[in-house]
């Protein structure tokens, strides 16, 4: 292949393409799809937490203005969701499309009602009358895992989807060596991405063909698809599955849903399209949850804080289903695998168990199991300088992993690639004015102000394949991603991907990608994804891995599309293949760049006048190709954040005054796109860390279900961000590209954590263990700490 | 969260609205800004048969100055109330309060009468309308009438006003507009107050000889405080400290998801300090304090 010139795309900040169109409002979304005859749905739900069902009366229901149909759990008995895992020991747990005798969590759905508008369909709907015989509830994971607990599923043993445990050789005897340990438990409240669309379907059905075509708001078309076939028992040739524009993902759309299967069904058997747009309500208890993690950490260390062992008791609040495609093992696994975060640790003993509870399923949300495993280890770090009387950034640096351990292999068999943790960590303190926050700090104390500075480092495993995901027993490995290019007549291409935009911009750096490759400017690049008859199989995007795999699959592509190029051209001017040069819409001879063709005149000759063609060679222009960041362990971004907390001593109010990130993603296609992912990211973790939760009363019944009382942070709750960037490239990735989607949401919790602890540093101590920081916990650690008598 | 089918008016003069409202009244709500009832009517919370747009009504929308009072239309939004001269120069307390309404888009369209109608324990309105010594003007097709604003709010979400009634205007004393302090607690900037406390003190020769202290949040109206107002009357060194005390020991708040009724008490003691602050200090217009 022959070198190019510096790429025009690759590292500029162009702004997102897709902007203009979605800032206009011609955007086009589930909602706006409507196809002729299409009927809406309305679910009823369960308003009990854990219930049997004894009868459902429907009939004035479907006696109602314009209802066309009624369904209930039997209608759709032949149908159910499993998604079950390969560890030993699974339990596996059966989530009906519509509860059939039995509901596990307030918002189950118990009926389905089909009428000619949303309208009618919610009036029909109020006219159902569900008959539930309550049955005990669990709420919490201490009742769940109870050996008195009835199991809440049939032929369980007990309410644990599964248990696991790995523990090094040396463990035992390096804890019973050490001279320090601490402990401490953590919790992280129950919260979501809470998109700013909620979902929506619509599902048509072809009666001459027996085809299915489902619009929906999803992350992973392809998964979606082959998740309906299972469910349906369809071929997937006889299912498109299309995602058009999607507002926000964060893993809340990365899943199969029972409200898709049940339009689909209905729509079969209604011969009429069937379309569902899901209100907030419904969004907060059906839509899935994710974050509720409960750890005991335990670190063992020496007199100097060398971390010399880590002991881990993970427990994840998985709902009441495990749901497609994750498990209900992803949290707990993941937790386990990455707990040991950046620092140099050995050896580790970690149990993880997936709880299951009468609650709402659970399942992705950006950082996955990530910012609770930050939030553990960092709040650890941070005990063990107290306990030692350590600086917090004089512990980690003593712990943190450094350019010669790499590549490390993990004390739980993650190998990270690179990273620059020191680094990131001095840039930060530089970035951040740490000096100028303590000074702050100490004005403000002699003021009576309770100000604190917390930070946090992490490194996040990205763009992780086969390797990793065979481990997760995951029953669909999520090895790769899938780009075809296609260059037309008229010197124009198209980028079919298998991933999703729903907000990462992927529709501009991947046409970046592109146009360099090609030598194209970007606007003769068009990228489309979220059609499965368009695009090529993929799994989708999550898991920061869009820009790694399908930037790659992209290079690769459009490298092969560019090869035909530089043959036809060699032949036509009568040199040689390797010595052509494609860019700035030419095909040249190095060297001699007055020898060239126009690539738009290029293509139209390889179209259009095969006689020009040397043998051999096809007149198409086009390729696909997989990608896959072999060996698939993940390339590792890593980042450093910084921030300073002021808290009201009167009210417990905690006010973010000052945030920094240095982070490390490797090369940038385009750094303003990387930046508005941070911003996002760590916005999102102030919502994490303050304000998000979903709080159960003790009969199951959710508290939060509107957005008066589930608050997410706004404008005035978001400070100024500082960011800058390193970029370790990685060994194992085309272009040593790394994820960073999730990595703003992973540290705020520990870093604002810290920093109210820190605040409250003078008066006394106090533990922070426990998220979000609402005011009210805020002022119990304030009294705690002024009952603690002085600090050390 | 679609709501149910109702039927919709919009009268074009007081008196068809007025008559409008006097056929539907037990079956009727009256649509002012529409910020709190159209929520209410999308998660059918409210299903009224009929819906009465006041949009199209004329005359509803005055700020006036008379002697000893700022009488104010229903239909006046929260923005205005921000930035009328008027306001700002006779009620301040009212300009204040304003500003902690929900946010823009909201106080844009919201109304002044629209939120006293409505009632809600936690809202702005009706602590500034009781430490301000305030009146309610209601108008049916039987006439008009004014009622005080202690006797108006009698539970949650409901009023002295009869089905039959609209809110037509709020009237404000300046008899206790001199000295004044406003103080809330809100999670996130614009959301429902959890706390909120207006303070009001009339002065005489220097010397506070009236106080007035309202306390939203705590209870199911608005209530004002006897002891805190005492303690502020005179005004000695420790009276913000003391009717802070006061306050605090004369609530029972409830116990919700937002906060504990211990956590609730603590916020009006140290909203009630903060306001009372206010209104010891100079009250010039100052920025918002947290």
């Amino acid at each position: 292949m022959t070198t190019e010139g510096a790429p025009r795309f690759f590292g500029a900040r162009v702004p997102r393409r897709q902007d203009d169109r979605l800032l206009r409002g011609d955007g086009r979304y589930v909602a706006d799809i409507n196809p002729a005859g299409v009927l809406a749905a309305k679910f009823v739900r369960s308003h009990e937490a854990h219930a049997t069902v004894a009868s459902l009366d429907i009939e004035a229901a479907a006696a109602a203005e314009s209802v066309k149909a009624v369904f209930v759990g039997e209608d759709f008995a032949g149908t159910e969701m499993r998604c079950v895992s390969s560890y030993l020991g699974f339990q596996e747990s059966a989530q009906p499309i519509l509860a059939v005798d039995r509901v596990r969590h307030v918002g189950e759905a118990l009926a389905m009602v089909v009428a000619d508008n949303e309208y009618l369909a919610e009036d029909a709907s109020e006219l159902v009358v569900a008959h539930l015989d309550p049955l005990p509830t669990v709420v919490d994971i201490d009742t769940a895992l109870d050996a008195g607990c009835a199991p809440l599923h049939p032929g369980w043993q007990h309410n644990a989807f599964v248990r696991r445990q790995i523990e090094t050789y040396g463990f035992g005897d390096t804890c019973s060596a050490a001279p320090h340990r601490v402990s401490i438990e953590l919790h992280n409240g129950r919260h979501s991405g809470i998109p700013m669309e909620n979902r929506a379907c619509v599902a048509e059905h072809d009666p001459g063909t027996g085809r299915f075509r489902l619009h929906t708001t999803t992350q992973i078309p392809h998964l979606v698809r082959a998740g309906l076939s299972w469910a349906l028992g369809v071929p997937e040739s006889l299912i498109q599955v299309i995602a058009p524009d999607v507002g926000g993902g964060f893993g809340v759309k990365a899943q199969l849903y029972p409200e898709e299967v049940a339009c689909c069904l209905a729509a079969r058997r209604l011969g009429r399209p069937v379309k569902w747009v899901e209100d907030r309500r419904e969004h907060f208890v059906a839509a899935h949850h994710s974050r509720e993690h409960r750890h005991t950490v335990t670190g063992y260390f020496d007199d100097d804080g060398t971390i010399l062992a880590l002991e881990a008791d993970i427990a994840v609040d998985m709902g009441a289903y495990s749901v497609f495609p994750w498990t209900a093992t992803m949290d707990g696994g993941m937790a386990m695998g990455i707990l040991p975060g950046p620092y140099r640790i050995r050896e580790y003993s970690v149990a993880s168990t997936s709880v299951c509870t009468n609650k709402t399923p659970y399942g992705a949300y950006r950082g996955v199991a990530r910012p609770a495993a930050c939030f553990s280890i960092e709040r650890l770090l941070d005990q063990i300088a107290r306990h030692l009387g350590v600086d917090r950034v004089e512990i980690r640096n003593r712990n943190l992993l450094s350019e010669g351990d790499y590549p490390w292999r993990s004390p739980s068999g993650l190998v990270y690639d690179s990273g620059s943790l020191l680094e990131s960590l001095d840039a930060v303190l530089e970035l951040g004015d740490h000096e100028g926050l303590l000074k702050r700090q100490a004005d403000a104390r002699a003021a009576g102000r309770l100000v604190g500075v917390g930070l946090a480092v992490f490194t996040e495993q990205t763009a992780h394949t086969t390797q990793e995901f065979k481990q997760r027993g995951v029953p669909i490995v999520f090895g790769y991603e899938t780009a075809k290019v296609r260059l037309d007549a008229s010197g124009t291409a198209v980028v079919s991907a298998s991933i999703h935009d729903h907000g990462q911009g992927l529709e501009t750096t991947l046409a970046q990608v592109a146009a360099d490759r090609l030598g194209l400017d970007l606007e003769q690049i068009r990228v489309e994804y979220g059609d499965t008859e368009q695009v090529a199989y993929g799994a989708g995007t999550f898991a920061s891995r869009s820009a790694v795999l399908a930037g790659g699959a992209v290079t690769k592509a459009a490298d092969a599309v560019a090869d035909t190029l530089r043959l036809v051209a060699a032949h036509i001017l009568e040199a040689a293949p390797e010595d052509m040069v494609v860019e700035s819409g030419r095909v040249s001879v190095a060297g001699s760049p007055n020898q060239f063709l126009n690539t738009s005149e290029l293509c139209r000759l390889i179209y259009q006048r095969p006689e020009r063609l040397p043998e051999g060679v096809e007149p198409c222009l086009e390729a696909s190709r997989t990608y896959d960041a072999h060996p698939g362990t993940g390339a590792y971004t890593n980042a450093a954040h910084l921030a300073s907390v002021e808290i009201d001593p009167l009210t417990g109010k905690s006010r973010v005054l000052s945030y920094a990130v240095v982070e490390d993603c490797g090369p940038m296609i385009n750094p303003t796109i990387v930046e508005g992912q941070i911003f996002g990211g760590v916005a999102q973790g102030i919502g994490t860390a303050l304000f998000e939760e979903f709080l159960y009363d003790q009969a199951g019944q959710p508290l939060s279900t509107t957005f008066a009382d589930y608050l997410v942070p706004v404008m005035s709750d978001i400070p100024d961000f500082r960011v800058a960037h390193l970029q370790t490239p990685s060994p194992h990735t085309i272009g040593g590209l790394k994820g960073m989607g999730e990595g703003g949401a992973i540290a705020p919790g520990a870093v604002i954590a810290s920093a109210v602890e820190d605040a409250l540093s003078h008066l006394g101590t106090v533990t922070v263990n426990r998220l979000p920081l609402t005011p009210e916990r805020v002022l119990g650690y304030i009294d705690a700490a002024n009952g603690s008598g002085a600090s050390s | 969260m679609k709501p149910p089918r109702f039927a919709y008016h919009a009268p074009r003069t007081l008196p068809e609205l007025l008559e409008t409202l006097n056929e539907t009244a037990d079956e009727a709500v009256v649509l002012a800004g529409g910020q709190s009832l159209l929520p209410m009517l999308n998660l059918r919370l409210a299903a009224p048969s009929h819906v009465i747009d006041l949009g199209r009504v004329p005359g509803l929308d005055s700020i006036a100055s008379t002697n000893g009072s700022v009488e104010v239309g229903a239909m006046v939004t929260h923005y205005r109330m921000e930035t009328d001269a008027v306001v700002a120069a006779s009620v301040p307390l009212a300009r204040r309060a304003a500003g902690y309404v929900g946010y823009r888009a909201i106080r844009n369209r919201g109304t002044v009468g629209g939120s006293v109608a409505h009632a809600d324990p936690a809202a702005e309105w009706p602590i500034v309308l009781l430490a301000l010594d305030g009146e309610v003007g209601l108008a049916s097709v039987r006439g008009w009438r004014s009622i005080t604003a202690e006797d108006f709010f009698e539970s949650v979400y409901t009023t002295a006003k009869r089905p039959d009634e609209i809110v037509t205007s709020l009237r404000f004393s300046t008899r206790c507009a001199h000295r004044w302090g406003f103080s809330e607690f809100q999670r996130r900037t614009g959301d429902f107050a959890t706390v909120a406390v207006a303070v009001a003190c009339a002065v005489e020769a220097g010397e506070i000889c009236e106080a007035r202290v309202a306390i939203a949040g705590v209870a199911d109206r608005p209530v004002r405080c006897r002891e805190a107002e005492a303690a502020l009357v005179g005004g000695s060194a420790t009276a913000a400290a003391d009717a802070a005390e006061a306050a605090s020991d004369s609530v029972d708040p409830i116990s919700d998801i937002h906060g504990s009724s211990a956590f609730r008490k603590r916020l009006v003691h140290a909203e009630t300090l903060r306001a009372a602050r206010q209104a010891f200090s100079a009250n010039e217009a100052g920025a918002r304090d947290g």
